[in-house]
């Protein structure tokens, strides 16, 4: 029985409805602002052939609506479903700004929540690709609780599935907050923009004249803000580079990443890394070299690259399997920790330990940034974050000392007795409780005064102090440091060290949850 | 007098190069070893290696007079080779070795001071009748004197360094107007680069070609030329190609000049090698300009249309010898081009781009001559100057010389840092440089770009650029069969995992 | 309903200069140049390093920087920059163009007072998001100060080795 009799004329000709509501003129409204469809956005993100959609058909709420008009379009302004990302099971939301500017009314939000409840159900990680005008004024409270329920859901789910938002147009008043909670958020650049409260208002209130762009476009939110991870010039690169960075996350809590099969072309030897860290100590060098000298070849994707540069985090991979990277940035304010850096290595190392993610931490830190604006914004309060996700995550966590660490950071970026696993010296590494500087000035302050020679002294007593207490033989013949190694055998070591931890398990204390300051 | 040892006070090529010679005539070469370069080529071909790699003054060991005395004494060496640059026309290093014992291969302390000094060698020129541009006479005390002078020679003028070269301390004056700034300007600047701020004035010739000839004497007062060679492509000052002969002069010009070139050399007493410098103009009118007393970078193109070996005849005559050929003895044969492969970025200017060379490899053609300081894995270090190697290319005539640059050109491979072989490349097809009529000019106005566009090159690079975009982005990176190696997870991991919640 | 959209059938290399070098996908080892197609193959080896063959002959190459879709190329000798486009995101790049009329100056300024110790670009040159400009040493600690960025540098107001306050200007970019 073809298709075109009669007991399949409702089926085809509701079928060409769609098509026709999903016309070319319609893509071009889109178009013409240099962004994708909902449709086309779907496509590029799934595997060809693999998205089911599900609610295609629905319609706006039937409730009376007393103020406004509602189009009765199919769909509400949002396409959700699942489909496969490179082999694997992922549901979906886009939001589709040419349905009523992609408004959320009570059916749109219902839609979400029925694949983010799924998503959760399945262990599986949910994606949103928001392009809203925010919620659907016609509607009412109904928009406003259409929206509590999915942050509700996004919290349920928050640490059991890998949750990612991507802004690829507006997000603004409460719809910013979806991208908030979740774990990651991709934002295009010069296209999308997210703010609480918008440049109309803003001039209405404040009189100030504001662009949407100043306020809260992909510069502010990746570079000053934080709120946006990861930043692209176009939508095909922000979805080709989601494709990428799914494949370092495990589907959810108690699975494991994919692994990828490694080429085998990073050597496990390698002597450039003897010659990264200069001899002078004030000289700066880039630790992402060294990153990528022990990591897979081409596996590093970092994470909030522009925001707190100081502090780097990103995915990397040792034989194929997915590891988390803590690293301090010497080239960037010398690699201190500041408030800024403290929250941002918080929250990807609590992301790691809710996801079973091992941590590698490269150190180098000659201790927090000092200054009045630090202390008053609280930086004891932001620093301690950092202590407190270190040292109660589970996961294998090993720290590799390159040069500098002092005093209190040294203590803060995963030390050994923070619960750290193994702890690693380059012979270049200093740990002490403060700089030679310092210590020498303290130490030997009446024998500076008295001298007749104090620049002479000083040079000599400075060197005698890094003989004799800032190297890392003391820790190592101490304890505190598991092995001085050559540079050139780290990422040997680690592999190992990592192998050796596959299997750990901690039990976490039996609470509700710390009381990690805020 | 024998020379059984002979400590080069230099580094990189020419440093090879003199080890080289040594090495043939049967002499021992002694080099310094330094910590900004310890594993340089020179350093492993020498027979005799003095390891200044903890030496903590402050001024490269090149540049320290008594260090390098005390280094030559303490090695037991006859003989000092100064090779270019560095203290090679300091007439205070050339006296001090003498002083001690040791034979200064170049020429003497005197030679050396008064040709160094461009107002005593004007001076000289003078006396002897050679063809200059004219210009003061001594130096000019102050703006007002420069003034007159200008305008007693005509403008423009150019504004000259007493005591040194290489650009500094040099201004063209075009109009009345700027001659107090520019000589405020020029000796400043010449007091800052040489200690003195003494300034000359010369007519300044407009575009004029850069002649200079390769003079070879003895103690006995034996002295010859060996031709000419053509050095105008130039770039603020600082040669890029030179050849021998220069299309530019015929038998007679040659003869003539070359004359002029020994005349002055003579007046000196000058002993060993040296380069006399001219400039041509347009209307076959030659200006002295001055006198090298050293071996200079381009000697190699001499040595090729000539058949001598230059750093051979300064030993020789170090040696006491008399010079073995007189000036008919002299044959030019064939035609010779050199072209400097520098370290730097042509599309930045000529900025010097040091690092690490991965790759070196250099033509074993026939045709093709490489001097070179420096091998795969040497580090172009910025306190140096950036030179890999010279190239130098010999052919029959100037077509066949030019054709096999760019044969020789195509066929050197470096890879780690940028070089000038996309310069070399344009400049061997450039018309103006295949028909001979460039000038000093050249570079600054006849050239808007430093290097061919190569459309398919470029294609080729847009095809790699989009082959990488490819293999990131849209080759999926599929992940393992079990998409988690979740069967491998150990069931007391499984387990304790689902348990805690 | 499944719309299946075709996947990227070609990409499009922008060179700096706004030439544009059309390739379609999957990326074949072969060049059409009029009638005839030459093969070209990427190669690496221990004596000749990464290389390009291409009409019997070895061209060396090396990938000098990589962002995003930006790709710096050494090519014999001689460095291109280009960006890969999808067939879309070059319609977006005109849609964009046309929006922004003027364009962009992108001020940096010093975030602290220091001494500034190098300077890392020249005039004219292409900087990408997240390069570095020059160092300043503040408070003993040597600072990279990077590009937030992609465009080229315009004006550099700083001087080595001179002391800076705080929000001096030391460099303008003309964004892209």
């Amino acid at each position: 029985m073809d298709l075109s009799g009669k007991n399949y004329k409702a089926f085809t000709e509701r079928q060409e409805a769609l098509k026709k509501q999903y016309g070319p003129g319609q893509a071009e409204k889109q178009h013409s602002k240099g962004k994708l469809t909902a449709r086309e956005r779907v496509s590029l993100l799934f595997d060809a052939g693999t998205f089911e959609e599900i609610d295609a058909f629905v319609t706006p709420a039937n409730q009376p609506v007393e103020f406004g008009k509602v189009e009765r379009t199919y769909g509400d302004g949002v396409i959700v479903g699942h489909g496969k990302i490179n082999g694997r099971l992922v549901f979906g939301f886009a939001q589709d700004f040419t349905v009523m500017g992609g408004s959320l009314g009570l059916v749109h939000a219902r839609k979400i929540a029925k694949i983010q409840e799924m998503a959760l159900k399945m262990g599986s990680p949910i994606i949103g690709m928001m392009d809203s005008g925010g919620a659907r004024i016609q509607e009412g409270v109904a928009s406003l609780s259409g929206y509590a329920a999915i942050f509700h859901n996004i919290i349920n789910s928050s640490g059991i599935i890998p949750q990612i938002c991507v802004i690829m147009g507006p997000a603004a008043g409460g719809a910013v907050y979806s991208p908030a909670l979740t774990d990651f958020v991709f934002m295009v650049n010069r296209t999308s923009y997210m703010f609480v409260t918008g440049p109309n208002v803003v001039k209405e209130v404040l009189n100030e004249e504001v662009t949407s762009e100043e306020l809260g476009g992909a510069e502010v939110h990746g570079r000053k803000s934080g709120v946006a991870h990861m930043i692209y010039e176009d939508e095909e690169n922000t979805i080709m580079a989601l494709k990428k960075f799914l494949a370092y996350l495990p589907s959810n809590n108690v699975e494991n990443p994919p692994v990828v099969a490694d080429d085998g072309l990073t050597p496990d030897i390698n002597e450039k890394l003897r010659d990264i860290v200069p001899d002078d100590p004030n000289k700066a060098y880039d630790v992402k070299d060294v990153i990528n000298l022990i990591v897979d070849r081409n596996s590093f994707f970092e994470t909030a690259e522009l925001y707190a540069p100081n502090l780097v985090t990103g995915f990397a991979r040792l034989r194929g399997k997915t590891i988390g990277i803590v690293a301090n940035q010497p080239k960037v304010l010398a690699g201190v920790l500041d408030i800024d850096s403290s929250t941002k290595g918080a929250r990807f190392i609590r992301f790691c330990d809710a996801f079973n993610i091992p941590l590698l931490t490269l150190e180098d830190v000659p201790g927090f940034l000092p200054g009045k604006d630090q202390e008053h914004s609280g930086i004891i309060r932001h620093g301690a974050k950092l202590l407190f996700a270190y040292s109660e995550a589970t996961v294998p966590r090993i720290t590799v000392i390159l040069r500098k660490a002092y005093g209190g950071a040294y203590i803060v970026m995963n030390s050994k007795s923070l619960g750290g696993d193994f702890s690693f010296a380059w012979p270049t590494a200093e740990i002490a409780v403060m700089g030679p500087d310092g210590a020498v000035a303290i130490l030997y302050r009446r024998e500076l005064a008295e001298s007749k020679n104090p620049a002479e002294l000083k040079k000599e007593l400075v060197r005698k102090y890094r003989d004799k207490i800032a190297n890392p033989f003391i820790a190592d013949e101490l304890g505190y440091i598991d092995e001085v190694i050559d540079p050139a055998l780290t990422r040997k070591k680690i592999i190992s060290a990592f192998s050796a931890l596959s299997n750990k398990w901690v039990k976490v204390p039996a609470r509700k949850h710390g009381n990690m300051p805020l | 007098m024998k020379i059984r040892r002979i400590f080069i006070a230099n580094r990189g090529e020419i440093a090879v190069r003199i080890i080289s010679t040594a090495r043939k005539m049967n002499i021992e070469t002694v080099v310094v070893r330094n910590a900004t370069e310890p594993d340089a080529l020179y350093v492993s071909l020498a027979d005799i290696v003095f390891d200044n790699t903890e030496d903590p003054a402050d001024i490269p060991v090149f540049l320290n007079i008594d260090r390098l005395i005390d280094i030559a004494l303490e090695t037991s060496c006859d003989a000092v080779h100064p090779g270019y640059g560095f203290l090679a026309e300091n007439a205070y290093f050339a006296q001090k070795c003498i002083e001690n014992n040791i034979v200064f291969i170049g020429p003497s302390p005197d030679a050396i001071y008064k040709m160094g000094n461009k107002t005593i060698a004007r001076e000289l020129a003078m006396k002897q009748g050679i063809p200059m541009a004219m210009g003061s006479q001594g130096n000019i005390g102050n703006e007002e004197e420069a003034a007159a002078m200008a305008k007693n020679i005509g403008y423009p003028v150019i504004i000259k360094a007493a005591s040194g070269g290489g650009g500094r301390g040099m201004r063209i004056v075009r109009k009345p107007e700027e001659m107090e700034k520019m000589f405020l300007i020029a000796s400043k600047e010449a007091e800052k680069a040489f200690n003195d701020p003494s300034v000359f004035i010369e007519k300044y010739i407009e575009n004029p070609k850069h002649i200079e000839f390769q003079i070879l004497g003895d103690t006995a007062g034996n002295i010859v030329h060996l031709g000419e060679r053509e050095c105008s492509i130039q770039r603020k000052h600082q040669k890029l190609l030179e050849e021998a002969p220069s299309s530019a002069l015929d038998d007679d010009l040659r003869n003539l000049m070359g004359s002029m070139a020994v005349r002055i050399a003579a007046a000196v007493g000058y002993y060993s090698a040296g380069t006399v410098e001219f400039l041509l103009d347009s209307e076959r009118n030659f200006y002295f300009m001055e006198m090298n007393t050293r071996i200079q970078v381009e000697h190699p193109v001499t040595e090729m249309i000539t058949g001598i070996d230059l750093i051979e005849q300064q030993i020789r005559i170090a040696r006491g010898e008399t010079l073995a050929f007189g000036q008919k003895d002299v044959r030019i044969q064939g035609w010779s081009i050199e072209c400097r492969i520098n370290a730097e970025d042509v599309q930045a200017g000529f900025a010097p781009d040091p690092g690490k060379i991965e790759k070196l490899i250099l033509p074993s053609d026939s045709f093709v001559r490489a001097d070179t300081g420096v091998r795969s894995g040497s580090s172009i270090v910025s306190s140096y100057d950036s030179m890999i190697a010279k190239l130098i290319i010999t052919g029959t005539d100037r077509k066949d010389a030019i054709r096999k640059c760019k044969l020789a050109l195509d066929r050197v491979w470096i890879k780690g840092v940028k070089t000038t072989l996309p310069f070399f490349r344009m400049l061997v097809r450039n018309p103006k440089f295949i028909d001979g009529s460039f000038t000093t000019a050249f570079i600054e106005k006849d050239l808007d770009k430093y290097y061919l566009n190569s459309e398919y090159e470029e294609m080729l690079a847009a095809w790699l650029a989009t082959k990488l975009f490819e293999d990131e982005n849209l080759i999926g990176k599929s992940p393992a069969a079990d998409n988690g190696n979740n069967s491998d997870m150990s069931p007391w991991l499984l387990n304790k995992r689902i348990n805690q919640f | 309903m499944n719309d299946e959209k075709p996947a990227i059938k070609k990409l499009h290399a922008l060179s700096s200069e706004n030439r544009r070098f059309t390739f379609t996908l999957p990326l074949r080892h072969k060049i059409r140049i009029g009638k005839r197609s030459y093969e070209v193959k990427l190669k690496s080896d221990e004596k000749y390093g990464t290389h390009i063959l291409w009409k019997n002959r070895k061209y060396p190459v090396e990938i000098i920087r990589s962002r995003q879709n930006r790709y710096e190329i050494l090519f014999n000798d001689i460095s291109y920059i280009f960006t890969i486009e999808t067939p879309f995101s070059l319609k977006r790049l005109k849609v964009l163009k046309q929006s922004t009329g003027k364009a962009e100056t992108e001020l940096i300024k010093a975030p602290m007072p220091g001494k500034i110790i190098d300077i890392l670009v020249r005039e004219g040159a292409t900087v990408l998001r997240g390069e570095p400009l020059l160092i300043l040493e503040a408070m003993k600690m040597q600072n990279e100060i990077h590009s937030p960025v992609n465009g080229h540098v315009t004006r550099i107001p700083a001087k080595g080795g001179t002391n800076v306050m705080k929000d001096d200007l030391l460099i303008e970019i003309k964004v892209e």
